[in-house]
C-alpha cells in the first residue's frame, strides 16, 4: 500500500529581519533590509501509512508545526516535495483541506457564539457532507462520548476541555483520511486528558483515520502511538517504534528534590557523587535522571537524604527534553 | 449543493448575531446620537449660509441623504479589516486557510448574516421612519428597483477594497490605523460624510472618477430621484459595474500576491 503521507528531504526556511536593541535600534530596522535566513525544517523525510498514530515530538520552536503547516498546505516547503494522498498541499488547497482535519490546540475552529450543533451543520455543509454519513458520524460520537448536553450549548459557554473535545469531534466530522492533532491535551486536567485519548483512539480504529499527533506529555503518546518521530532544530532525530526507545528510555526516571540552600552548589556537589547520572538545578528543583537498571531511584534518594536536607520531592516519568537531550548525548538507532 | 455552503454560512451569521441583543441596541441609541449631531450642524449651516438653497439641495434635502446614508453604512459596513487583521496578528487565519473554500467567499458569506440582520434591524427602519416623516420626500417607484441593484454592486465594491485593505495587514501586522485611514477616506469620498454636491471643483470632479463614490452617493443619487432620465441610471449602474470588476480583479491579485509571502515566509 502506497503510503498516505510522503516527505522528501522538505527544507523550509524563512527570512527574518535582524531586529536592533533600544529605541535607536528599532527606528533603523524601519529601514533595514539585513535579514537572516533561519532553517525550521531541515531535510526532513518520513513516509506515514494509512491509519498510523504518530507521535511527532519535539522542544518548542523544533520546527513541528511548521512541518504540520506544510502538510496542511498552508506553507510550502523552500525545497523537497510533500504528497498528501496523492496530492501536494500547497498547490491543491481547497481540494487537501477536503481530506484532512485539523486541531489547533490553542484556537478553536468553532464558531464562538454559536451553539455545538450550529457548528457542526455549517461543517456538514462547508465540507458538503451527505445525510447520511453525518448522521452515522453523529451516531459514532454519541456512542464513545455523550455529546448531547454538549450539541445545544455554544462554544463560550464551554470549559476548555469540552472546547478541545468538541474541537476534536468537529475535525473528524467529515471523515478525512489523516487529522493533524497540535497539543490537543495542553492545558487540560488528567480526566479529560484520559477522555480525549480515548476518544481518539476509539477514531482511529473505527474509521482508519491517520492521526498525526504533536505533543509535549509523554503520556499522549504512551496511550496513543505506536511509532514516535523526534525533531529538534528542524533534524529528525528519531523515526521508529515506540518500544524501541522505551527499550532505550523505559528505565529511566526523573528523581526531583527541594532542599534547602543554593541549589547550584548543592547540585555541583551531587554530580560529584552520583557521576553515573546527570543532575540539573533551577530554583526550584534539582533533578537527577536516573537509569533504574544501574542504581535503584530508593538507593539513590537514601544516598542524598545522608548529606542533605530534603523538604520535598518528586519522581517524574523521563520527560521529551530528557529524551531529546539523551539523543544528544549518547545516540539511538 | 454549491450554493448551500454559502447560505448555511450567511444562516449561521444570522444566528450568530441574534445572540448579541445589546450590542444592536447600542448600535441603535449611538445612530440616534449621531444624527442629532448631524441634524444640529447642518441646520447651523444652513442658517450661516442664508439662502434656503445651498449647493442644490435644501435643508431638508441634505438631511434625508444624510440619514438615509447613515442606515447604509451600518447595514453595509462589515470591519472586514478588522477580521482581517485580527485574525492575521494572532494567526487564527491558519483556520480559514485549511478551509476546503476560497478563503475570499469564506470572509464574504461569513459576514453576510449580519446583512439580513442589520438590513431589516437599521436600513429598513429608518427608511420607513424617513419615509413617514418627510411626508412622500422620497420618492416610492422604479427608483427602489435600480436602488437594490445599486447597492448589491455597491457592497461588492466595498468589499473588495476592504479585503485589499485587509491584505495589506499581511505586511503591515497592524491594523488600526490603516482601518481608520481607509474608513475616513471611504466615508469622505464616497459622500457619506457630506453629500458631493458640497465638494468644491475640481475636488468634486476628481471623487467622479474613483470608486469611492460607486459605494454610497450611487445608490443614494438613485433612490431620491423619482424620475431620473434612463441615460443617467444607465451611466450610474454602467459605472458602479466597471468598479466591481476593477477592485475584484485588483484585490484578487493582491491577496493572490500577499498569499504567496504567507506561505512563502510563514505567517
Amino acid at each position: 500500500m502506497a503510503p498516505i503521507i510522503e516527505l522528501k528531504n522538505v527544507t523550509k526556511e524563512f527570512k527574518v529581519l535582524n531586529r536592533r536593541e533600544g529605541l535607536k535600534g528599532s527606528l533603523r530596522d524601519l529601514f533595514s533590509r539585513d535579514y537572516k535566513t533561519v532553517r525550521a525544517v531541515d531535510n526532513i523525510s518520513m513516509s506515514i501509512e494509512q491509519g498510523e498514530i504518530i507521535g511527532y515530538l519535539g522542544p518548542n520552536g523544533a520546527g513541528k508545526s511548521t512541518t504540520i503547516k506544510m502538510m496542511t498546505g498552508v506553507l510550502e516547503p523552500t525545497s523537497g516535495e510533500i504528497t498528501v494522498d496523492g496530492t501536494v498541499p500547497y498547490y491543491n488547497r481547497a481540494k487537501n483541506a477536503q481530506k484532512i482535519g485539523v486541531v489547533f490546540g490553542q484556537r478553536s475552529q468553532l464558531w464562538w457564539a454559536l451553539p455545538l450543533v450550529e457548528s457542526f451543520k455549517l461543517l456538514k455543509d462547508i465540507y458538503m457532507i451527505e445525510d447520511k454519513p453525518y448522521k452515522d458520524m453523529l451516531a459514532l460520537y454519541q456512542s464513545l462520548v455523550d455529546i448531547e448536553p454538549l450539541l445545544h450549548k455554544t462554544v463560550r459557554q464551554m470549559s476548555l476541555g469540552q472546547r478541545t473535545l468538541s474541537d476534536i469531534l468537529a475535525a473528524f466530522l467529515h471523515d478525512p483520511k489523516i487529522v493533524f492533532l497540535d497539543e490537543p491535551t495542553i492545558g487540560l486536567d488528567v480526566s479529560m486528558k484520559s477522555k480525549i485519548r480515548t476518544l481518539i483512539h476509539a477514531l482511529n480504529k473505527e474509521k482508519n483515520t491517520t492521526v498525526i499527533l504533536t505533543t509535549h506529555d509523554m503520556g499522549d503518546v504512551d496511550a496513543l502511538c505506536r511509532r514516535i518521530a523526534i525533531i529538534d532544530k528542524g533534524k529528525m532525530l528519531y523515526d521508529n517504534d515506540i518500544e524501541h526507545l522505551k527499550g532505550f528510555f523505559g528505565s529511566y526516571r526523573t528523581l526531583k528534590i527541594r532542599t534547602d540552600g543554593d541549589h547550584k552548589i548543592q547540585a555541583e556537589a551531587i554530580r560529584a557523587e552520583l557521576p553515573d547520572f546527570s543532575v540539573s538545578a533551577d530554583d526550584e528543583w534539582i533533578s537527577v535522571l536516573v537509569d533504574e537498571d544501574r542504581q535503584k531511584v530508593i538507593d539513590v534518594l537514601g544516598q542524598l537524604q545522608k548529606s542533605y536536607d530534603i523538604r520535598d520531592m518528586q519522581l517524574n516519568e523521563i520527560s521529551t527534553e530528557e529524551v531529546i537531550r539523551k539523543i544528544y548525548e549518547e545516540g539511538v538507532q | 449543493m454549491k450554493l448551500k455552503k454559502y447560505l448555511s454560512l450567511t444562516r449561521a451569521g444570522i444566528i450568530e448575531q441574534l445572540q448579541f441583543r445589546m450590542s444592536m441596541l447600542v448600535i441603535v441609541l449611538g445612530n440616534l446620537l449621531y444624527l442629532t449631531v448631524v441634524y444640529f450642524l447642518w441646520k447651523a449651516i444652513y442658517a450661516s449660509s442664508g439662502t434656503d438653497v445651498v449647493n442644490g439641495m435644501t435643508f431638508s434635502d441634505t438631511l434625508i441623504y444624510l440619514v438615509l446614508a447613515t442606515a447604509l453604512f451600518n447595514f453595509m459596513e462589515m470591519y472586514t479589516v478588522w477580521q482581517m487583521g485580527r485574525s492575521i496578528q494572532s494567526g487564527a487565519i491558519i483556520l480559514d486557510l485549511i478551509k476546503p473554500m476560497n478563503p475570499r467567499s469564506y470572509l464574504f458569506w461569513t459576514y453576510s448574516g449580519n446583512f439580513v440582520v442589520n438590513f431589516f434591524s437599521t436600513f429598513l427602519p429608518t427608511f420607513i421612519v424617513v419615509c413617514i416623516v418627510t411626508h412622500g420626500a422620497v420618492p416610492l417607484g422604479t427608483n427602489l428597483a435600480y436602488f437594490v441593484v445599486s447597492v448589491v454592486m455597491a457592497i461588492m465594491i466595498n468589499y473588495n477594497i476592504d479585503f485589499f485593505v485587509g491584505t495589506i495587514c499581511i505586511y503591515t501586522e497592524s491594523i488600526w490605523g490603516i482601518n481608520i485611514m481607509k474608513q475616513v477616506i471611504v466615508l469622505l469620498l464616497s459622500g457619506a460624510t457630506i453629500p458631493i454636491a458640497f465638494f468644491p471643483e475640481p475636488f468634486k470632479s476628481i471623487t467622479m472618477y474613483l470608486p469611492f463614490q460607486s459605494i454610497y452617493n450611487a445608490p443614494l443619487t438613485l433612490l431620491l430621484n423619482g424620475s431620473p432620465e434612463m441615460s443617467d441610471v444607465g451611466r450610474i449602474l454602467v459605472t458602479q459595474f466597471a468598479w466591481c470588476v476593477v477592485t475584484l480583479v485588483i484585490s484578487r491579485l493582491f491577496w493572490k500576491v500577499s498569499l504567496k509571502r504567507i506561505t512563502v515566509n510563514g505567517g
